[in-house]
């Protein structure tokens, strides 16, 4: 054997970050929607999208961690929901709001160690678990508001006024968390240990075990992570709106998902992008708001909505396929 | 299906096969005539060419040009289906079959024979019973594929290729899971197919079977032949010259001189059960390394996993070189400088789809918690490098993925990414498994390194000689007990063989001692 001709070079070769594609998706979007509506791209419009993107899209981001881990948390309408009505009735009760919303926030992460220890506890997968959560989360829920919205009768706390203020009278404050959430998840799925071990448990689990990662900790860890995050959009959202509805995030798994999907993290598990998912939730506001502006009915965005997704996957795939048959070209290349 | 008489005309001939993936040339100039009822085969390292050209015949595969003569006239082979039409019948190295389904569901996929329109379980059992019978496969063919060992699954694979009536029959590395008993049951049936007139082309890195099983051999380098002789003009060292392309030292390197400076460290087993294990006893220390040798299902493997962590002992004791027991863990294994090296590299040992990169971190991130809590690329990449350029790893970068290298590369990931934490017990599950002669011969070296920086290294394989060669005591298991060491003089394939297979000591073998 001659030395080896490994020349690795010190960079990654140059190439386009993953989340281009969707990025294009989505300013294309938007400059279609904008010619033929101009009243569209009117920043205050654009920011108040940003603002309802943000609920559901820190959800997204929690999801994100799930999706490279293997796993799915069908649950988090219902964490995000139990969360909020857990700090607005603490609120009720006369708690200080701030004080409350950190509360809401722990409560969610207890939520999602109970999904934690049943899915490391019992080794089933968090789909499976979740599924019972999410009805036992939506019960318990409804048992503590009786069925009505909770709505905390003194507004006066300063948190009502930061949560749902807005910066220069046009950028939300919701919508700033927003963002900072993404880019803390962001640096935290690629550049922490947690976030290493995230993606190498979902790329295999018996290699990873193997290796001696802890499996069962960091899956544990991303369940609550995820819970977690569900507290702090749902006590946003108490402080954002002002009251939760017993029904609010009944549908959202869904579209976190779906945005989630969009956004180019696969359900294979080993990788994902807080970016794409948070333009992903992006697409999904823009398609439904830009069926509005064009007149078309609503609920044609649940269509409009769905085929996204199918077209979103198609191509990821179609993108694979060229990855897999590059990769065995590589492999068919004789030993020098 | 009747024998052919032996005629001068080649069954199949292929003549200046040439095919290019892109830059790259799988073949470059291969010629190949097999002579009609004789097992043929080919032999070439990893990118050779070997599989390109099984492919081609398969139909799975288009050559760019030359040319492929059935029974002396041209052909063309478009497709699968085409080559099976044509009598080409080919068992791959990787089981293609359905482990849910009955034995009976895996013989005739996709040609169910049916009886007024539905799928008739009796006409496949009337149809497959002869074949079954030949192939000396008892089974019940109405239960899940799964219930059968590996070597029975081969069986069924092989045994719905040969339903199909193939006059000519690939078989891939048909034996790279077997142990010895049931590659031997496999060449009995090779040879009963020979006598029936069914031609074979066989692919292997096992030499030894290779020279066991064949009547002529083609040596394939870079992508073409470069020696076709009957096998019994040929010896090893002269097919591995001709693989390899130049004549090399031995297979095994010779023991390395001991790092001064380590301290002597030793790892005991007392009475450990726990498996398939019963009551094992044995102790290894640093500086030498300690081969195991037992069939499949003998319980090497659990005394692994035992070892690692990944299964719980029932009972006895065992003391590591850090004074303490068997780890709770593999976490807690690989925390404690227990490193193991598995014998499925693709299933266990690698995350395929992510970058050497990533994969050379998976412990020193992915286990140790004594690193900083930031995963800093830059760092992960120095550490690719560095073993990137100590294991010589062959690729064009750390940022390729895993699945893009080949078998020995890959392997060399797995033990790089252990070598970062600088184990002191190195536990290696036939590391050699479906790796080219010129990759085993680094695994071997790296192994002598590993016992020469003072680590204590277990190794078993399924490989005789490669433990003989590697090893300086072998222990032998035989069903979960340790039935007796060879070491010294003793050290040779007959003695061990004699051991894994019955758990006897030879008579009259005097310089090794039982122990169990």
């Amino acid at each position: 054997m001659t030395t080896p001709e490994t020349n690795p070079a010190r960079r990654p070769p140059f190439r386009l970050p993953d989340e281009i594609g969707v990025i294009v998706a989505l300013v294309s979007m938007m400059v279609i929607i904008g010619v033929a509506r101009p009243r569209f791209l009117n920043p205050i419009n654009l920011f108040a999208l940003l603002g309802n993107t943000t609920f559901l899209g820190m959800l997204a981001i929690g999801m994100v961690f799930l999706l490279a881990i293997r796993e799915i948390d069908l649950s988090v309408g219902w964490m995000f929901n139990f969360s909020a009505v857990f700090s607005a009735l603490l609120m009720v009760g006369g708690f200080d709001p701030w004080l409350a919303a950190f509360a809401g926030v722990l409560f969610g992460a207890g939520l999602g160690l109970v999904n934690g220890i049943i899915s490391v506890g019992l080794r089933l997968p968090a789909i499976i678990v979740t599924l019972g959560t999410f009805s036992m989360f939506q019960g318990l829920s409804l048992v503590v508001n009786q069925g009505r919205a909770i709505v905390p009768s003194d507004t006066s706390s300063s948190y009502f006024a930061v949560v749902s203020s807005k910066l220069f009278g046009v950028v939300p404050v919701a919508a700033l968390v927003f963002v900072g959430l993404a880019i803390a998840m962001h640096l935290l799925l690629h550049r922490t240990r947690f976030g290493y071990r995230v993606q190498a448990v979902g790329s295999n689990p018996d290699a990873a075990r193997l290796a001696g990662i802890p499996t069962g900790l960091v899956r544990l860890q991303t369940l609550v992570l995820m819970g977690a995050i569900c507290g702090l959009s749902g006590v946003m959202y108490v402080g954002f709106r002002g009251a939760i509805d017993p029904n609010e995030g009944s549908d959202f798994v869904l579209v976190v998902v779906a945005a989630v999907i969009i956004g180019g993290t696969p359900l294979s598990g080993g990788h994902g992008t807080v970016i794409g998912a948070v333009i992903g939730m992006m697409i999904i506001q823009v398609i439904s708001s830009g069926l509005i502006f064009f007149g078309i009915d609503a609920t044609w965005s649940t269509f409009v909505t769905g085929a996204v997704i199918v077209l979103a996957v198609s191509l990821d795939q179609l993108i694979k396929f060229q990855r897999t048959r590059r990769a065995e070209r590589a492999k068919a290349r004789p030993d020098p | 299906m009747t024998a052919q008489p032996l005629t001068t005309r080649p069954l199949i001939s292929v003549e200046h096969l040439t095919k290019r993936y892109g830059g790259v040339i799988a073949l470059a100039d291969m010629s190949l005539s097999v002579a009609p009822g004789t097992i043929h085969a080919v032999v070439g390292e990893n990118g050779a060419g070997k599989s390109t050209l099984m492919k081609v015949l398969a139909g799975a595969v288009r050559p760019d040009s030359g040319t492929i003569m059935l029974d002396g006239s041209p052909i063309s082979i478009d497709s699968p289906a085409a080559a099976r039409a044509l009598g080409i019948g080919i068992v791959y190295q990787e089981l293609s079959l359905f482990p849910e389904r009955s034995v009976l569901a895996n013989l005739f996929v996709n040609r169910e024979p049916t009886r007024n329109g539905l799928i008739s379980l009796t006409e496949m059992e009337n149809q497959s019973r002869a074949i079954l019978a030949e192939l000396g496969l008892s089974v019940d063919v109405r239960q899940p594929l799964s219930r059968l060992s590996i070597g029975e699954q081969q069986l069924v694979e092989l045994c719905r290729v040969l339903l199909e009536n193939p006059r000519l029959l690939i078989l891939d590395e048909p034996n790279s899971a077997l142990n010895k008993a049931e590659t031997e049951r496999l060449f009995a049936v090779l040879e009963t197919l020979r006598r029936r007139g069914i031609t074979m082309l066989y692919v292997s890195h096992r030499l030894e079977e290779v020279f066991a099983i064949s009547d002529a051999i083609t040596i394939t380098r870079n992508g073409r032949d470069v020696r076709t002789a009957p096998t019994s003009a040929l010896t090893i060292p002269e097919v591995i010259e001709g693989m390899i392309g130049q004549q090399r030292e031995a297979l095994f390197p010779p023991p390395l001189p001991r790092l001064p400076g380590k301290p002597e460290r030793t790892l005991s087993v007392s009475g450990l059960s726990g498996g398939k294990l019963e009551n094992v006893s044995f102790s290894a220390r640093s500086g030498e390394v300690v081969g195991f040798a037992g069939l499949e299902g003998s319980g090497v493997s659990d005394l692994l996993e035992l070892l690692f962590g990944t299964r719980g002992a029932s009972a006895g004791s065992v003391r590591f070189p850090d004074g303490r027991g068997l780890p709770k863990s593999p976490t807690d294994a690989a925390r404690r400088g227990v490193c193991l090296v598995p014998a499925d590299r693709r299933r266990n040992g690698l995350m395929l789809d992510k970058s050497i990169l990533f994969n050379i971190s998976n412990v020193v991130v992915g286990a140790c918690n004594d690193g900083p809590l930031w995963f800093s690329p830059d760092t992960a990449l120095a550490r690719a490098q560095r073993q990137i350029e100590a294991l010589r790893i062959k690729a064009q970068s750390a940022f390729v993925p895993a699945q893009s290298l080949s078998g020995g590369n890959q392997q060399k990931v797995v033990i790089g990414k252990w070598l970062e934490i600088g184990p002191d017990v190195f536990l290696l599950d036939d590391p050699t498994r479906g790796v080219d002669v010129g990759a085993k011969r680094e695994i071997y070296g790296l192994i002598r390194k590993m016992s020469a920086d003072g680590g204590i290294v277990l190794f078993s394989s399924t490989e005789l000689p490669e433990l003989i060669g590697l090893c300086d005591r072998i222990l032998v298991i035989y069903q979960g007990r340790l039935v007796g060491e060879v070491s010294g003089t003793a050290l040779d394939t007959k003695a061990v063989l004699h051991m894994t297979n019955t758990g006897q000591m030879p008579d009259g073998d005097h310089s090794s001692k039982g122990s169990a």
